[in-house]
């Protein structure tokens, strides 16, 4: 899937656009957030997990796109920088909301997080959720955009602003610790 | 080859997490980007922002002047203490006469000659609000021709204290009312954030949020009695906030989920979660 669609747009249709927008078209402004919305939604969903805050991500990422689209450079493409806004928006919203989440959990709980036996958990899809969720940011980012969504590393790498490499780079770190946290089912893998 | 079937592996059962619903909400979502757009001016292209003071740029900014401001002064009333330190040893003493309302320093001294007085007022004074913090300094009765003053302002639970200006005419308070401003959004949506995000049957929980809301109710008002609200977009999100945290506020632990369904819906109502992200800059600015 990823951004290939999108990016098919032309550059022209991008910049004629981004010229209405500025200009002031309403029109331009919500065919710009049709064109976008559902990608963004998705993106900011599977790094949420949460509706409302997959709502409340998307609908900050374009109101900061229509305020800040008359200092686009075109550096990126649009939906590029789109998506890099909708990231950020994403993860710093994240951050905070695991900080306070971190706070509420009682401190018990937060003591058995990650120590339960593995017969606890049998169900793959729950072990594999909390292994991802487990990762650090910049691995479930790049994970969640390249294997789940179907972004290249190319994409990734203009979105999140890293080189390819790095993208690459933490794509293998992942998957290695998700292999670690799997390990049980790899039965399942290589037969 | 195990490699590969991994990451096929890998790929397919991943599809499961988080996955979203088929269709997004658009109709919702644009909705909710229309009336938070609608409730401030019109946006500025260009590189500007729905709140001119408050876009990084300008606010990035003011917090140079005011620091170069602030080290103009330092430096002045360093030459100030200086010059009147030494004019005092050859005059023999100086009298120095401490305010007389508060406990300490209610009696008035005279100090052997070449002592410099304290001048820090109120650094730590819990109970001094966000309005009168760019202006009270001034009035602390202490009289004395050299020595800075302080003065600060509370940011919540934590006590964070913001510097609120140097007392000076010359001094720029607004942007330490910016500076509030954000932190005390800030941390209001952290408040909103753990509030949607608590458990239905916390009530434990909810004793705590609602002891956080009255903190953050009265520095609330105080904001609202301050030149930050001046701004158009920022009064309203203000005010709006002020609602939901009475709300929070009166949950009692007995409270029912029609209650918290209450504000839960005027969050959802006045977009409150969205006006509050957007009007807090990204980066050191947002204070958090």
């Amino acid at each position: 899937m990823g951004l290939v669609a999108y990016e098919s747009r032309s550059s022209v249709n991008d910049i004629q656009l981004i010229a209405r927008v500025v200009a002031g078209d309403a029109a331009a402004e919500r065919e710009l957030y049709e064109t976008y919305v559902d990608r963004i939604y998705r993106l900011t969903f599977r790094l949420a997990g949460d509706d409302e805050l997959a709502r409340d991500f998307t609908q900050a990422t374009f109101i900061r796109a229509f305020e800040k689209i008359g200092s686009f450079r075109g550096e990126s493409s649009l939906s590029t920088w789109i998506h890099s806004i909708g990231v950020s928006v994403s993860l710093n919203g994240l951050r905070k909301t695991k900080r306070l989440r971190t706070r509420e959990a009682p401190m018990e709980e937060g003591l058995t997080v990650g120590a339960l036996p593995v017969e606890a958990e049998p169900d793959l899809k729950e072990r594999l959720a909390r292994a991802i969720d487990s990762l650090s940011d910049k691995y479930r980012t790049v994970f969640v955009m390249h294997d789940v969504e179907g972004y290249t590393h190319e994409e990734i790498s203009g979105t999140l602003n890293i080189p390819v490499g790095t993208s690459k780079s933490h794509l293998f770190q992942a998957r290695s610790k998700l292999r670690v946290a799997l390990a049980d089912f790899a039965p399942e893998w290589v037969s | 080859m195990t490699e590969d079937n991994f990451e096929e592996f890998l790929k397919k059962a991943a599809q499961s997490y988080n996955a979203p619903p088929a269709r997004a909400p658009r109709e919702d979502m644009w909705r909710a980007i229309q009336t938070h757009r609608a409730a401030g001016p019109r946006v500025v292209y260009g590189g500007g922002s729905t709140i001119p003071e408050s876009s990084v740029r300008r606010f990035g900014s003011k917090i140079w002047l005011g620091a170069a401001a602030a080290a103009v002064l330092f430096l002045a009333t360093g030459v100030g203490i200086g010059r009147w330190t030494a004019s005092s040893n050859t005059q023999g003493s100086v009298a120095i006469v401490n305010p007389p309302k508060t406990g300490s320093n209610a009696s008035s001294t005279t100090e052997p000659s070449g002592t410099v007085p304290d001048g820090s007022v109120g650094a730590s004074n819990p109970g001094q609000n966000i309005a009168r913090g760019a202006a009270a300094s001034t009035s602390s009765g202490v009289a004395r021709s050299g020595g800075s003053q302080q003065t600060g302002l509370t940011g919540g639970r934590n006590g964070t204290q913001v510097a609120a200006g140097e007392g000076s005419p010359n001094s720029t308070p607004a942007s330490a009312y910016q500076m509030a401003a954000v932190r005390h959004l800030s941390e209001a949506e952290a408040l909103l954030t753990s509030f949607r995000t608590r458990s239905a049957t916390d009530q434990q929980m909810d004793a705590q949020l609602g002891s956080w809301a009255r903190d953050l109710l009265s520095n609330t008002r105080l904001l609202l009695d301050s030149p930050v609200a001046n701004d158009p977009q920022r009064r309203p999100l203000l005010e709006d906030l002020e609602l939901v945290l009475i709300q929070i506020v009166q949950l009692s632990p007995g409270s029912t989920p029609q209650d918290r369904e209450m504000i839960e819906k005027t969050l959802r109502q006045d977009h409150v979660m969205t006006r509050l992200r957007t009007a807090i800059p990204a980066g050191p600015q947002r204070g958090s």
